[in-house]
């Protein structure tokens, strides 16, 4: 990863401003940068693709391209819930493709400070996967989950994808 | 060796452009040359692009290869003099300089120039100028007289002595070689030298040039840029400027609507005419873009008659190779897959399908085998076939190896019709050798034309009389951009399935399924079709009541036959391809997906992994 979400080493970007767009799921927060997000859509008609992965919803019509379309509530173990009119695809762009991903509802894009940025706590247990999760940011009134979405298919999955 | 320039890239690349397509059409000529060594035409015009490369080569300083066109012209500029006669040593020699060339060429275009060695293949060429090579008058039959005893001489199909029988035992040689050094003695002790090695080098180079033939000019085709016609490009900008008149009657007819100048009536009708139009430019641009995709499958044949060439004298085969249809286009995609599947195809063919002329002679054929290689449209599909005369398939043969090889047992080689016999042949590790040669028999080849043929959606057929003769069909699509597909309905989810592989469609009683071994089959006339259930291999939610009556898709992919149950035909449409993205490329049964006139992705079935599927649905 060249282009890292979000500078791991903190030391190395006190100064640096981040954009991140946030977004909710299950009630928390989370953040990914706002350079990876390509465009914010509302739930189109999905078409399912068979033999995938659960969390794989079917893939999307985006103006002429196919883009797949993942749940991130699934892909995190959360809880499953009904699309309702705050549900947005997020499609973002994952080494050079399109992939779109399910959140409940998208908030805002906000700046912060590489130094707010701290290490994410050690996870204890859940479905999240340590890796995607490149820091939290500790506000006064509100906590953000900062995500690396790229790495959300690590391994396995990549494996799952590519040795099919 | 100056290095390449990079200010002159512009220069280079056209350089590199030029030079491939005259090499390309050289090997051709060549080799029309030695059937037709008459042709001053033909002469011409092979001396016009070796010259051309010359120049050109020694304009941006490749010292090498301007060395080894420089000779090779000289040679040739004496084959149009008529101060040499062409036959097959020369031809030997020649070929070996253009590869040698095609491999500098492709050197350059590698951008690493290597410092080749050259001197060898230029050895070769030398003595082909001095004066004494001049071949004598009173022989100008020689040429033809030598090819035929070559093949004669060679009863036994073992390699190594094949290549000696014919400079050594012929009959005629000796006649024409006496000739040979008469001329010898007036000229200089240095020239009476070299004689004898013009000699050697003439015979001993059906050899050497073997290794490098139908090798160089592989990597030297170049599919990163297209030449299209002007008119074609002229066509296209046409076509354009009436779609863009069509965007301007759209937007008028939406303001005419929103202004409500228009009545509902008029509207519908406009818009009904608009429609109509539009279609109509599309699938014209449709029709003109894919033509610009095409490029006549003469790409692919005109390797073929040098391999050939160079297959039969290492045989010791006589083979006359018609090649029929050459003109035929098909999408490029498809031509670069077919190279190497036909290449084994014909290999085989001269391998194991024709016999040595004395075998044939025996079995009261002519000696000279045939090969027709022919390509023709049907639809919108291409079919290629590789037909020999020779001793066809032996299907008892074929079985006794594959249960040798344990590759199937007695009892169910017992059960097999011809056309599965048949197609014992392609499965990986078959072949009916005993001991593989550099030619054939690890079993690797027809596994590979069943590979590269799946991947294009084709299918094979294999038409073979055992002593007659066998004959190789390959039907494949014309591109694989836009296809034909048949839409079915799954339980309310469209797929979509390439009608090129699609055989028939019948309407059948589910209570005619029978059940062998957990797999539903059904009798179709003489055939025992295995059937997948797509509601179940895709996991599809039963939504409507199941009724007794569904449908069955009967595809081909490759050699094989299969059933699809479907609950619905829903009918056919021309489709484009959208690949599926890099994450979801691999996923069995689903070759890609489309987009529907409604806007929704409908899944393209990917009939070749279905076949696979189901065949490790059944092993397992």
């Amino acid at each position: 990863m060249n282009n890292a979400l979000v500078p791991v080493k903190v030391d190395d970007a006190l100064g640096e401003l981040i954009q991140l767009v946030s977004f909710r799921l299950d009630q928390e927060e989370y953040g990914v940068d706002v350079l990876k997000v390509r465009e914010i859509i509302r739930m189109p008609m999905v078409t399912r693709v068979p033999n995938t992965p659960f969390y794989v919803e079917g893939v999307i019509n985006l103006r002429g391209k196919v883009v797949p379309i993942i749940c991130v509530r699934k892909k995190f173990g959360l809880t499953e819930s009904e699309n309702d009119k705050q549900t947005r695809i997020m499609v973002m762009d994952m080494d050079g493709e399109l992939m779109g991903f399910i959140v409940d509802a998208v908030s805002e894009v906000i700046r912060i400070s590489g130094s707010e940025i701290q290490p994410s706590p050690a996870m204890v247990a859940g479905g999240i996967d340590q890796e995607c999760i490149s820091g939290v940011i500790n506000q006064a009134d509100r906590l953000l989950v900062l995500l690396n979405l790229e790495r959300m298919f690590s391994r396995d999955e990549k494996n799952f994808f590519n040795g099919m | 060796m100056p290095p390449i320039d990079c200010e002159d890239q512009e220069l280079l690349e056209g350089f590199l452009a030029e030079t491939t397509e005259l090499l390309e059409k050289l090997d051709d000529d060549l080799i029309a040359l030695e059937k037709a060594s008459e042709d001053m035409d033909l002469m011409n015009r092979i001396f016009r692009s070796i010259h051309t490369i010359k120049g050109a080569s020694s304009f941006l300083g490749f010292d090498l290869l301007v060395k080894v066109a420089h000779k090779t012209e000289d040679v040739l500029n004496r084959l149009r003099k008529g101060e040499l006669v062409v036959n097959p040593g020369i031809m030997d020699v020649i070929l070996e300089a253009t590869d040698l060339v095609k491999l500098l060429v492709s050197d350059i275009k590698a951008g690493d120039i290597q410092e080749r060695e050259t001197e060898s293949t230029i050895a070769k060429l030398l003595p082909l100028l001095l004066e004494s090579a001049k071949i004598p008058q009173q022989a100008p039959e020689e040429p033809s007289i030598v090819v035929q005893p070559e093949a004669t001489e060679n009863e036994t199909p073992i390699e190594a002595p094949s290549e000696e029988s014919p400079a050594s035992d012929l009959p005629e040689e000796p006649v024409a070689a006496p000739d040979k050094p008469t001329p010898q003695p007036p000229v200089s002790g240095a020239v009476a030298v070299a004689k004898p090695a013009s000699n050697v080098a003439a015979k001993k180079s059906p050899t050497p040039p073997k290794p490098a033939e139908g090798k160089g000019g592989d990597d030297l085709s170049d599919n990163t840029t297209v030449r299209v016609d002007v008119k074609r490009l002229d066509d296209l900008m046409n076509q354009v400027g009436e779609l863009v008149l069509e965007r301007n009657r759209m937007i008028q007819i939406n303001q005419d609507l929103h202004q409500g100048e228009n009545n509902r009536a008029d509207f519908q009708e406009e818009f009904g005419k608009l429609t109509k139009r539009m279609s109509f430019v599309t699938s014209e641009l449709q029709m003109q873009v894919l033509k610009m995709r095409m490029i006549p499958v003469e790409k692919v044949f005109k390797k073929f008659p040098r391999i050939v060439r160079s297959m039969s004298r290492d045989l010791g085969k006589e083979v006359d190779l018609q090649i029929v249809g050459e003109e035929t286009e098909l999408d490029r995609s498809v031509v670069d897959e077919i190279g190497d599947p036909l290449i084994h195809l014909i290999r085989n063919a001269m391998d194991h399908g024709l016999e040595t002329p004395d075998v044939r002679l025996a079995a009261g054929k002519p000696r000279c085998g045939t090969l027709v290689l022919a390509a023709v449209h049907e639809g919108n599909q291409i079919i290629i076939s590789i037909k020999d005369d020779g001793n066809g398939i032996d299907p008892d043969r074929v079985g006794q190896k594959a249960i040798e090889k344990g590759l199937i047992t007695e009892e169910q080689f017992a059960a097999m019709s011809q056309r599965e016999i048949f197609d014992l042949i392609f499965l990986p590790g078959f072949s009916t050798k005993d001991k593989a040669t550099d030619l054939s028999g690890r079993g690797v080849g027809m596994d590979v034309v069943k590979t590269n043929i799946k991947k294009l959606n084709g299918i094979i057929e294999i038409k073979s009389t055992k002593g007659l003769g066998s004959e190789f069909i390959l039907r494949l699509p014309l591109t694989l951009a836009i296809i034909q597909s048949l839409l079915v309905e799954v339980e309310g989810e469209i797929y979509s399935i390439p009608l090129s592989s699609v055989l028939e469609t019948i309407r059948v009683d589910q209570r005619q399924f029978h059940l062998i071994g957990g797999q539903e089959v059904l009798k179709l006339r003489d055939i025992v079709l295995p059937l997948i259930r797509l509601q179940r291999v895709f996991n599809v939610q039963q939504r409507n009541e199941p009724s007794d009556f569904c449908y069955v898709v009967v595809v081909g992919a490759a050699e094989k036959r299969m059933g699809l149950v479907v609950t619905r035909l829903v009918g056919q449409q021309e489709v484009a391809i959208k690949s599926l993205g890099n994450y979801l490329a691999n996923i069995p049964g689903i070759a890609g997906s489309t987009i529907l006139g409604d806007g929704r992705v409908a899944l393209i079935i990917d009939p070749v992994g279905m076949t696979e599927g189901c065949e490790g649905a059944i092993s397992r």
